[in-house]
């Protein structure tokens, strides 16, 4: 009993100090751990186990819902993770369901059916936070929530739904086959400014910024195309109607994200919507856009991200993004019945 | 203005679908999270009454601009209106322990309120917010805590607590649980009834019925792996009151939130130090409303002997466990440190 007494005036003492911390804005103060050399050593077995794992899907099952894996704590993410993703062999050109005028005429349509693009997978992990967790894990549980929100109103296609390789040229043409009506693909940001944090939203356009040319080669690696390959494709789609289409989704998207982000972090900026020339929404014959949703290279941030809750709050942004889309001349608003005003679902 | 002596203490629960409140005078009252304002004028006629709380508004919710004002265990983000409900909400609560706002005078009330273990700061500035003018001072915690605190389950302990918006994991070590020690899944009662709602219709294409009656349903009948007693339920074909055989669907979307679940128990037990790992394991409290699900506590011990076996045990009464917790809490905090929580 006094064993007891003794455990819950400890527990007060730190509980107190906890919501004085919170009171008086401080952030929470590091706890002692006890056992930390077991701790230590369950993380380097947890990092042999993940590199024995790799690529498997159990590896990204236990990554996904409770919390991040440590995946490689050794090698935290640094500026250029995005440009070390592995080139795998060279895509047959031909194999690339071209891209094809869009006929303005088919517009407006309701949106019915929506492609969550997962961004990376298997062997392409993405970038990394600091404490070693990948972006492929991440966006892939990013990718499940939307689409678990989602698919009480729209028909839902992944391109992923495991750990695993998936080409740019599959994930456009996978769309493609399905008949979507949009295609959002979800990225997480390394940006070179590290206490930089913010969002930021792209849809398929030429671009003269050199960062972004940089970045969009990074993404484009797997594809096999040369960047002269690209400016000939490109060529034959910035003119059509899709890109207004892809820029509005952009538009609508980015703002959802950012509005819901900011609030949470008011250090969270609004990087805005941006045109870049990547492969995935190339691919694609539908409004496409890609999401960078979080800045992996911010220990902020990525503190933020191992949460479940904070994934969750992202995959919220985007599916508001989503329905408001859907809702502004393109979509059918009785697919959003119960989203505005009266919270209560029926 | 009089100067305060009088203290009533009191432990809140806020919960997505229903919040509690336990009081150092004795009251312990339990409502449903709605708040609802009459639409016009000829409702607030009929209705008497500015707004309505609870079951009253559930039950007037056509006449109504009815908001549940809490999800995933916090408040909604972005609506004034909602901020508004859960103001109304913790009012009618403390109304009910006897802190009504008319006859405040010369009462302190100090409370503890309980939010989801991995609520960030921010959920946490949006609930001391809502109660500023409510309380004099205030302790937010983790629920599973303050349901293990509660039952004094305080060492080698591990708290499942299932509500409607959240599941709760916290292991116990006999200090202020961390990051690593909790998990906050948003898998829990709602998403069953999601998907309770989503399988019925797609078996049931031609019956009509809300999600309220599905809620109803879920709480008469849910259950994992077997049962002798199909779960049968009525609702209108044709406008025809009609018997429907729900079972294969309850039993579906009541397993629905086990992956998550069960991964989320097995992940937080290999993070326990190796000597407690078997204390932890067969001490594994599960409470909460959604944790009531006929089964459930079998099955999770099933699932605790891929790790060695364990032992779970069911709180049977879950609707005060969390309040409870709270008022222990709020019993047992120092005079002096209360000073410190008013801001």
């Amino acid at each position: 009993m006094a064993k007891v007494d003794r455990i819950k005036r400890q527990l007060l003492r730190d509980l107190v100090q906890q919501n004085v911390d919170l009171i008086e804005g401080r952030r929470p103060r590091p706890k002692p751990r006890h056992g930390s050399l077991w701790l230590g050593l369950r993380l380097a077995a947890l990092a042999l186990v993940s590199l024995a794992l790799f690529g498997s899907s159990r590896l990204l099952s236990t990554l996904a819902e409770p919390g991040p894996a440590v995946a490689a704590a050794a090698h935290p993410g640094k500026k250029g993770a995005k440009p070390t993703l592995p080139a795998p062999a060279a895509t047959a050109f031909a194999g690339f369901a071209a891209p094809r005028p869009v006929d303005a005429a088919i517009f407006p349509l309701a949106v019915r059916k929506v492609v969550i693009d997962a961004g990376h997978g298997g062997t392409s992990v993405g970038t990394r936070t600091p404490q070693g967790v990948l972006e492929k894990a991440l966006t892939l549980d990013i990718a499940v929530r939307l689409k678990r929100l989602l698919e009480k109103d729209f028909q839902v296609v992944m391109t992923r739904e495991a750990d695993q390789d998936v080409s740019l040229e599959q994930r456009g043409t996978l769309a493609n086959r399905a008949g979507a009506d949009i295609f959002v693909s979800i990225h997480l940001n390394w940006i070179e400014n590290r206490r930089s944090r913010g969002v930021e939203t792209y849809y398929l356009g030429p671009t003269d910024d050199p960062y972004l040319t940089r970045l969009a080669a990074a993404e484009n690696r797997e594809s096999g195309y040369s960047m002269a390959d690209m400016r000939h494709l490109l060529d034959r789609i910035y003119a059509g109607v899709r890109q207004d289409k892809s820029r509005k989704l952009a538009e609508v998207v980015q703002g959802a994200l950012f509005h819901s982000m900011h609030k949470l972090s008011p250090e969270v900026a609004d990087r805005g919507v941006k045109a870049a020339p990547f492969i995935v929404l190339l691919a694609t014959e539908m409004p496409a856009i890609l999401a960078e949703v979080s800045s992996m290279s911010n220990e902020d941030e990525a503190q933020l991200l191992i949460k479940p809750l904070y994934r969750q709050y992202i995959a919220e942004a985007l599916a508001k993004g989503v329905r408001a889309y859907a809702q502004g001349g393109e979509g059918a608003p009785e697919m959003v019945a119960g989203e505005k005003g009266n919270p209560i679902h029926e | 203005m009089s100067e305060k002596k009088e203290v009533l203490r009191v432990g809140i629960d806020l919960g997505t679908s229903r919040s509690s409140i336990s009081s150092s005078n004795g009251q312990r009252h339990v409502v449903e999270s709605y708040v609802g304002w009459p639409l016009d004028m000829v409702a607030r006629k009929v209705l008497k009454k500015n707004v309505l709380i609870g079951r009253e508004a559930l039950d007037n919710r056509s006449m109504l601009d009815l908001h549940r004002p809490l999800e995933q265990g916090l408040i909604k983000d972005g609506s004034e209106k909602d901020e508004a409900a859960v103001r109304e909400l913790l009012w009618h609560l403390l109304s009910l322990a006897g802190a009504d706002r008319e006859s405040r005078d010369g009462l302190k009330v100090h409370a503890v309120v309980g939010v989801p273990a991995e609520a960030l700061r921010i959920n946490k500035q949006q609930v001391r917010k809502a109660l500023q003018d409510a309380v004099d001072s205030l302790l937010i915690v983790s629920e599973p805590f303050a349901v293990a605190y509660g039952l004094e389950e305080l060492l080698h302990t591990m708290i499942i607590d299932i509500g409607a918006g959240t599941t709760d994991l916290c292991v116990m070590n006999g200090r202020l649980p961390t990051e690593e020690d909790q998990r906050t899944l948003t898998q829990a009662g709602d998403f069953i009834d999601d998907q309770l709602m989503r399988l019925t219709r797609e078996r049931y294409p031609e019956a009509r019925f809300s999600i309220h009656m599905v809620r109803a349903w879920k709480e008469e009948g849910s259950f994992v792996g077997s049962t002798k007693t199909p779960v049968v339920v009525t609702a209108p074909v044709n406008g025809k009151p009609t018997q429907l055989d729900i079972s294969r669907e309850m039993q579906q979307a009541c397993e629905s939130i086990l992956p998550s679940l069960v991964e989320s128990m097995l992940d937080l037990l290999t993070r326990v130090q190796p000597e407690y790992q078997e204390k932890v394991r067969n001490n594994v409290v599960l409470s909460g409303g959604t944790g009531l699900i006929r089964g459930l506590g079998q099955r999770l011990e099933a699932e605790l002997q891929a790790v060695g076996g364990g032992k779970v045990k069911v709180v049977k009464d879950p609707i005060f466990v969390g309040s409870d917790g709270g008022l222990s809490i709020a019993t047992d905090a120092p005079e002096g440190d209360w000073e410190k929580l008013t801001g």
